[in-house]
């Protein structure tokens, strides 16, 4: 009886060891593949090239987060920036011994992570349009000299209303009008739309925006468009009675007119009766 | 005593054999063909008095006088279209003439020609569109600045006043259009061009001046600010498009280019005109299957599978042409899936779980609600409009009085209600600050200062904070009533957009009550807003079909197509518990005769007898001139059953004569004037050179018999009408039921159709009047059936 439950088990026993040198040699040869480049000749330089552009996405990212709000994202991450890209650029174009790093890591598998990072990182960027803040020379960033104009007038206009600050903030409306209106008219010479969403860079927008919430929502100084409009509301109302007027007097002075006739109909029916009413009468 | 007072009536008539008409002659009378024919004891009732029509049909009082304004009252001035061909000899020779070739060449040209109608078709709506575009850019950004302006120096009745003038100025010149020079080109023209392809002639639908009366008047209409859409009036140019293209001439130009002759007649206008309309459709909406269905629901009475192919063909070059035309206007030339096309923007698909499907039955049901009392209140004001505003200059004043409210509306709306949103969140395109804080817009402004279109697109796509819900509710109450105040004026101006825009306005006030309701969950605006847009106009117009697939199309998203459906289906059935649709209640207005497309039901024991017109204007085989033109001057039939000449010629005996063909007015007009006659009756005829372009030639418009110059001598001469007649028109015995004749009447499309007796001998003649005089009608779940009455006069 044991002896055949070893004969039944024996071969059991072996699969079991069979399946765990098999194994044992997968994990090695995944070892060797990854460690010593000895099925695929990746070289290493692109290796390299890659570990410096993680970290310049590292960088970008983080000084795009920090700078997040209030946006100053361009102006302060504009080198990091300009890293980042430069690297995936090379990474792109790089070549050794026939091989490019691009058809390494671009597109070689479902996840495609190096791209995928790559053109989120990237988005953020071009949302903010924030290559508009700079003028482009051979690839170098340097604030265009409207940006430097922009911010010179916001600080002046921030100055100015710091400086004049005063509780009941009547003041600081008077005051402050001639370098706000500039730094509003200014700001509307920027953009061909009239929103200014496509092409002035974020910065900017923000920076606009928050002076404008602070100069017509805390200091309240748009009081100017508050009138009582009375002629248009006269206006309107003159308006707005004359369609009843119109009604009522085409419905009561129109010219009376005759009613349409029925026109009679000749049927079958008729003719009959016709007939035997002559005959009866 | 009904069957007794039924034999003394029957003895009386059978007696009265001398001057009594009977159905069939009197030499054959029997009794017992007579009783099938008539219910004497019915006949008696009616004597006494005709308040109720036989068989509980609901007739109205036999008044003389009718207040116009009416829905029960057909207008006799409408005449039908010929749809069955004459097969008379010239058609013969012609067809052995010409043999197969000519099927071939004749299948070519129609596809040429759809080629063409689609091409044209999105032309002039690349031009409609282009138009309303720019003007209204300019007109908006110049009252913008004057806004701008005006608002810091306390004076804004000036950009107030300027608004206001702008659009009376611009509206007065499209409606000095309409009111004087084309009339027919009022309003959307769906209705109208829904008649013609049922069948019903409506004079100068298809013609050129009102095609271009059409096309200026859209543009003024929308660019003067009116709550009114473009899309109706491009169906009808299309379908103006269609009927000049087929016909290879102009008679307003007065020139004829001799080529497609053998499209000029009614059955094959009809078809091209299908065709157009679809094309329209398409071009309006860039909907091509939405045109299709269109042309198949709305209109067109008789379908072929042909037809539709062609029709497909049609309305996919339109919407190529205008896609092309229009990516290269936005500057993508080429680039035919550039989003920008789609006619109410790209709509992203909304994921619906099961549970929200009662949401979307409730959409359509609020739908169908508005739009009953939106047609409701329509329908009052055109009663009124009938009744009072028919001075042509009244009716020009009361658009610009519109136009000019409908800026008031809009600018009372922006002053009072301060809903302000910071710059640069929503796409919008003209913001006004107005009173609101720097950086910031007027919302109510932002939905004002753009055509009513790209509102609809604004409702639809713009995120969940955009409006707020006050303003949104005024917003709805305003431009409901202000679009069912401007349809039907004297301007060119549909009602799909205004009808959306609203649906849109209070699908996304539904939704922001919905978000209120349950906050945790994220609502989705877009789909709330197109679901109560396809609610709102489904219960206005209560098309199913080719509405869920147009909205399909135009936000370019199929799989919404579930949520549309259960709308407009429950949209569509709450409406007709209230009213009709708005076309159909405007064509009854106008007293238009349209054949529905079922008989009426329960009207088996209605028969040929009673619905037929009595006495029948006959002509004889060979007939004298003279009498021709009598005949034609006092009567204003168009068909003339042609019968054996009779035995004896005995005025006082009225007898029936046998049937021998149908003759047309127009073909006896040609005859006339081309002077087909002899002096002699015995002569032969071949000696005449006549062919089918002889009766092509004056197509679609006949002169009257008083236009013809016809002197005395020439009455004694005689017509032989037997080459000339249709010499099997479709008849149908006196016994046959109303069913019968409707089924007949409508799938063939005929004009005319003799009802003979058991002799083949005419005893009558039943046309559309005579048939559609028998409506169905239906209000709050009950339903019944009424006898019409006739008036020439309206």
């Amino acid at each position: 009886m044991l002896k055949y439950m070893f004969i039944v088990l024996c071969p059991l026993s072996f699969l079991k060891a069979d399946y765990q040198i098999y194994s044992k040699l997968q994990s090695n040869l995944i070892l060797q593949y990854n460690g010593s480049n000895h099925f695929t000749h990746n070289p290493e330089k692109c290796y390299e090239i890659l570990q410096d552009f993680s970290e310049q996405a590292s960088n970008f990212t983080l000084c795009s987060i920090l700078n997040s709000k209030p946006i100053t994202l361009c102006e302060r991450c504009v080198e990091k920036y300009v890293t980042f890209r430069d690297k995936y650029e090379e990474l792109l174009n790089t070549t050794i011994n026939g091989t490019s790093c691009r058809s390494i890591f671009i597109s070689q598998d479902r996840l495609n992570a190096v791209q995928e990072y790559h053109d989120n990182i990237l988005s953020i960027w071009n949302k903010g349009n924030c290559n508009g803040c700079f003028d482009w020379i051979q690839g170098k960033p340097s604030l265009k000299n409207d940006t430097i104009r922009f911010y010179k007038m916001t600080n002046d206009t921030m100055d100015c209303i710091v400086k004049n600050m005063d509780p009941d903030n009547t003041e600081v409306c008077n005051r402050c009008i001639q370098s706000y209106m500039q730094l509003d008219n200014f700001y509307k010479t920027l953009s061909s739309d009239s929103i200014g969403v496509d092409s002035v860079c974020m910065d900017i927008v923000d920076s606009m925006n928050a002076t404008r919430y602070i100069w017509s929502k805390n200091l309240n100084c748009c009081k100017l468009r508050k009138k009582p409009e009375v002629v248009f509301l006269c206006c309107a109302g003159i308006i707005a009675i004359l369609p009843l007027i119109y009604y009522l007097t085409v419905r009561f002075c129109g010219p009376i007119r005759d009613l349409p006739n029925v026109l009679k109909q000749s049927r079958f029916k008729q003719t009959i009766l016709r007939s035997i009413n002559g005959r009866n009468d | 005593m009904s069957t007794s007072s039924s034999q003394v009536i029957e003895e009386t008539i059978s007696v009265t054999t001398s001057d009594t008409a009977q159905l069939v002659s009197n030499e054959e009378a029997t009794s017992s063909n007579f009783t099938q024919l008539n219910k004497f004891s019915e006949l008696q009732e009616s004597m006494e008095d005709d308040l109720h029509g036989s068989h509980g049909i609901r007739r109205r009082q036999p008044v003389q006088k009718i207040e116009p304004g009416s829905l029960n009252i057909l207008s006799a001035k409408y005449e039908s279209l010929d749809y069955d061909t004459c097969e008379n000899h010239l058609l013969l020779d012609e067809e052995r003439k010409r043999g197969y070739p000519f099927v071939v060449w004749k299948d070519i040209a129609r596809w040429v020609i759809v080629l063409l109608i689609g091409v044209i078709t999105a032309l002039i709506a690349f031009i409609i569109d282009i138009c309303i575009e720019e003007f209204s850019k300019i007109k908006y950004e110049q009252l913008k600045k004057s806004v701008d302006k005006y608002v810091l120096l306390d004076k804004l009745y000036i950009p107030y006043l300027l608004w206001v003038l702008t659009n009376i100025c611009i509206v007065f010149i499209g409606s000095m259009l309409v009111a004087y020079i084309e009339p027919v080109a009022a309003g959307s023209g769906i209705p109208q061009v829904k008649c013609y392809l049922n069948g019903v002639k409506v004079p100068r639908v298809v013609r050129i001046k009102t095609l271009f009366v059409k096309a200026v008047g859209v543009i003024t209409a929308v660019v003067g600010g009116l709550a009114g859409g473009k899309e109706g009036p491009m169906i009808h140019s299309g379908a103006v498009v269609a009927a000049g293209i087929s016909q290879g001439k102009s008679t307003t130009f007065n020139k004829d280019f001799k080529i497609l002759q053998y499209f000029r007649e009614d059955h094959e206008k009809r078809d091209f005109v299908s065709g157009g309309a679809a094309a329209g459709v398409s071009a309006a909406f860039g909907a091509p299957i939405g045109g299709v269905l269109f042309s198949l629901e709305e209109g067109t009475s008789f379908w072929n599978q042909a037809l539709t192919w062609r029709t497909f063909f049609g309305t996919v070059v339109s919407t190529f042409t205008l896609n092309f035309a229009l990516s290269a206007y936005h500057g993508h030339p080429g680039e035919l899936s550039y989003p920008g096309l789609l006619n109410l923007g790209k709509m992203e698909p909304f994921p619906f779980q099961f549970y929200e499907l009662p949401v979307f039955m409730f959409f359509g049901f609020v739908g169908g609600c508005l739009g009953a009392l939106w047609n409701h209140i329509n329908y009052k004001l055109s009663v009124f409009r009938i009744r009072y505003v028919s001075a042509a200059w009244l009716r020009v004043v009361e658009a610009c009085l519109v136009a000019a409210v409908s800026a008031t509306c809009g600018f009372l709306m922006m002053f009072l209600l301060d809903d302000c949103r910071p710059l640069g969140e929503d796409p919008t395109k003209v913001p006004l600050q107005l009173f609101c804080a720097d950086g910031e817009y007027n919302t109510l402004a932002a939905i004002w200062f753009q055509t009513p279109e790209a509102s609809v697109r604004s409702f639809l796509h713009d995120p969940m904070g955009s409006y707020k819900p006050l303003s949104l509710m005024f917003f709805v109450i305003c431009y409901f009533l202000l679009s069912t105040w401007t349809f039907g004026l004297a301007v060119s101006s549909g009602l799909f957009i205004p009808n959306l825009l609203t649906g849109a306005a209070w699908g996304r006030l539904l939704a922001i009550f919905i978000q209120y309701m349950l906050p945790q969950n994220s609502i989705n605006p877009a789909k709330y807003a197109l679901v109560g847009a396809a609610a709102q106009l489904g219960g206005v117009v209560r098309m199913t079909i080719s509405l869920t697939v147009i909205i399909i199309e135009t936000t370019g998203q199929i799989s919404n197509a579930l949520p549309i459906i259960i709308t407009l289906v429950v949209a569509k059935w709450t409406g007709d518990f209230f009213n009709e649709g708005i076309y159909d209640i405007h064509i009854q207005l106008a007293g238009v005769p349209l054949l529905p497309w079922e008989p009426p039901p329960l009207a088996h024991n209605i028969y040929a007898s009673e619905v037929m017109s009595h006495p029948v204007f006959t002509l004889r085989t060979v007939e004298n001139v003279g009498h021709i033109v009598e005949i034609l001057r006092v009567v204003s039939y168009n068909g003339f059953p042609v019968v054996d000449p009779p035995l004896a010629d005995d005025a006082e005996v009225t007898t029936y004569k046998r049937l021998r063909g149908l003759i047309l007015r127009s073909q006896l007009i040609v005859l006339l004037q081309n002077k087909i006659y002899n002096e002699n009756a015995n002569t032969t005829w071949s000696n005449f050179n006549v062919d089918m372009n002889m009766f092509r030639r004056e197509y679609p418009r006949y002169p009257s018999i008083d236009e013809l110059e016809i002197s005395d001598w020439e009455k004694t001469y005689t017509i032989d009408l037997r080459p000339f007649m249709n010499p099997s028109p479709y008849t149908l015995p006196h016994r046959a039921s109303l069913p019968r004749l409707f089924r007949l009447f409508r799938a063939l499309g005929l004009r005319h159709l003799p009802i003979v007796n058991d002799h083949n001998e005419v005893v009558g003649m039943v046309t559309r009047k005579d048939i559609a005089r028998y409506r169905v009608w239906r209000h709050r779940g009950h339903m019944g059936m009424e006898e019409l009455l006739l008036s020439s006069e309206i």
